[in-house]
């Protein structure tokens, strides 16, 4: 017991520092606290905190592209105006049109960090950790799913916020068009909610499906790609050909079905004559939310299945 | 009330029987878990988690049940897997924070608490780098800390020496004996290592094939056999038949000749009976009984008896 050591510390030199074992008397929490800490620990998972640099790369990067065009149009918001009262027709993006026009970084944000959530678990053995402590799995699944959803909604929102005060700096009286644009704003809030949760659900489920991030980024991205083209493409030759039940087929889309929903928040509905069906804001909401649910199951039942 | 008890516990996947209708009562201790690769140790451990369901059977830790009052459990249980189990990515400081936190640890507690057990396992400055670029003993330290970090009562250890070199086998030997020495935690220590489990444990459990083996205090296996064994390079077989013939009871074993101790006389015995036969004698040496010998199917005592 005197070797030199580190582990020794009854050592004649460690026994001046050591204050022994103590035993800990405080409070232990529940499953709560389990989820809450899981759930913080996968957000900041998310966005790279506690990783190295290189891991904070892909989601601030992905992030600020997708921010970028609302930035713009709130630096040049004096220019706008200036157009706008010249009487040119000067399209602006709105908090509607947004995620429709730039949903691919949002798309690539999901096949970046969906996997670096659950597969790094999978992969490094890290399970039986955390199945062993105060978290079933189901705490465990809902946990990581709430995480990703939180950090897709913190990538959604900001283009609509930068968007909102780029508004609000375009009208000379401040606080009137808080007031004006306040109730065009708000409806973002829900809608992003909705896209956030279905795309988390869809990407954290097909990520889980295997322990290594390469396989389940492309499983990701072949999933998004094949179920938003095969749909389009039938319905587009069935609109062609007269028939009707490929009408509605873009319901399976993951992207498009998405759009439809969130514009119920804004009372609006998916362009009929671009996309053929005939589907209301309401079945698109309905869809949105059975696709979560949906998802959300074959997860859990993923993480029933997976050994610990 | 037994620290640990199971009854009956029986586990089958499919064809394979793990466990077999296995009874034990566990007291606190240092506990050493022997049985061959696939003898069922990890199916036990992980029975006694919560992690799998018994096929039959039923099982205890601190008189909660294993399968309905599993939460119970897992507060007072710490459990260091046999394989790796730590992302390479984070920090030991992270990595055990972390997992305090899951443990139920409010936010300040887990850090004090990881700070001491890090050091209590003998991890330093390196404990802030990534884990990745740990050796093996290092990781065995961590997994070993994010055992202890939220205070256990019971720590189930699966193979912790796995992997390591001598000296670090040595030093998380030591490691193990003091936390259950000296922070009274109650350790088992699953092995196959008959070696280790003689150098830390007081108390053995031997499994087989799924069935209990033997369980009985440490010192019940190591004590001194009054068994004599004679090494002779020739004669043998003429060496038992003379003791024989003189009332030991005698047996031969290879070159040896394992002799019951009855008497002091029986030194004598020997001597008279080697000086007459004119055999060439190497050794003489009483027998120790050791942990071997449990696997072994001819073990020395039965001489004896």
């Amino acid at each position: 017991m005197n070797s030199p050591s580190p582990v020794t510390v009854s050592s004649p030199a460690g026994s001046i520092y050591d204050l022994g074992y103590r035993h800990y008397e405080g409070p232990r929490r529940g499953r709560v606290w389990a989820m809450w800490s899981l759930f913080v620990e996968s957000f900041r998972g998310a966005w790279g905190f506690g990783r190295p640099m290189s891991a904070k790369a892909a989601p601030f990067i992905l992030a600020g592209l997708y921010a970028l065009p609302a930035l713009f149009q709130l630096a040049f918001a004096s220019v706008i105006v200036q157009e706008m009262s010249s009487g040119s027709e000067t399209q602006l993006m709105t908090y509607r049109s947004y995620f429709g026009m730039f949903y691919f970084l949002v798309i690539f944000f999901c096949v970046a960090q969906a996997p670096e959530l659950v597969c790094r678990d999978q992969r490094y053995h890290v399970l039986p950790l955390y199945f062993t402590r105060s978290l079933s799995r189901v705490e465990y699944a809902l946990a990581r799913l709430a995480s990703l959803a939180a950090a897709l909604f913190l990538l959604l929102m900001v283009p609509c916020v930068a968007l909102f005060i780029g508004d609000i700096l375009m009208k000379p009286d401040t606080f009137k068009a808080i007031g004006d644009e306040l109730p065009k704003a708000l409806p973002a809030l829900p809608a992003n909610a909705l896209i956030a949760a279905g795309l988390s659900a869809l990407s954290l489920t097909v990520s889980s499906f295997s322990s290594r991030r390469a396989y389940s980024a492309i499983a990701l991205v072949a999933y998004v790609l094949l179920a938003e083209a095969v749909p389009s493409a039938i319905s587009a030759i069935g609109h062609n050909s007269d028939w009707t039940w490929t009408d509605n087929l873009f319901a399976l889309t993951p992207v498009t079905s998405l759009i439809g929903a969130s514009d119920w928040f804004f009372g609006q509905v998916l362009d009929p004559r671009e996309f053929a069906g005939s589907l209301t804001a309401d079945a698109y909401v309905v869809v949105a939310l059975m696709s979560v649910v949906i998802f959300t199951l074959i997860l859990l039942l993923r993480y029933r299945r997976l050994p610990a | 009330m037994a620290l640990i008890e199971a009854s009956g516990l029986t586990k089958h996947y499919g064809q394979v029987k793990a466990l077999e209708k296995l009874d034990l009562t566990i007291e606190p201790g240092i506990i050493g878990l022997v049985g061959a690769n696939g003898a069922g140790k990890s199916t036990l451990l992980k029975i006694l988690l919560g992690i799998l369901t018994p096929t039959s059977g039923r099982a205890s830790v601190l008189g909660m049940d294993t399968v309905r009052e599993t939460r119970g459990i897992r507060q007072v249980v710490g459990y260091m897997p046999e394989h790796d189990c730590l992302p390479p990515d984070v920090g030991a400081t992270e990595f055990v924070t972390h997992m305090a936190r899951i443990s139920g640890l409010p936010r300040t507690a887990a850090r004090e608490r990881t700070a001491e057990v890090l050091r209590h396992v003998g991890l330093y400055e390196e404990r802030y780098r990534q884990m990745g670029g740990y050796s093996t003993g290092m990781k065995q330290r961590v997994k070993l800390a994010q055992a202890l970090v939220h205070d256990p009562k019971v720590l189930l250890l699966d193979e912790p020496t796995n992997g390591l070199d001598p000296s670090g086998r040595e030093e998380m030997l030591d490691l193990i004996k003091r936390t259950g020495t000296e922070f009274g935690i109650t350790v088992v220590v699953a092995s196959h290592l008959l070696g280790e489990i003689e150098q830390v444990c007081n108390y053995l459990l031997a499994i087989d094939a799924g069935h209990l083996l033997s369980a009985a205090p440490i010192s019940h296996f190591t004590q001194r056999t009054p068994v004599l064994a004679i090494e002779v390079e020739e004669g043998a077989d003429q060496l038992v038949a003379a003791l024989a013939a003189k009332g030991a009871r005698a047996r031969q074993d290879g070159s040896r000749v394992l002799v019951a101790i009855e008497s002091d006389a029986l030194y004598d015995v020997v001597r008279d009976a080697v000086a007459d036969l004119a055999l060439p004698l190497v050794r003489m040496q009483q027998e120790r009984g050791r942990l071997e010998d449990l696997f072994r199917d001819t073990a020395p005592e039965q001489v004896a008896r």
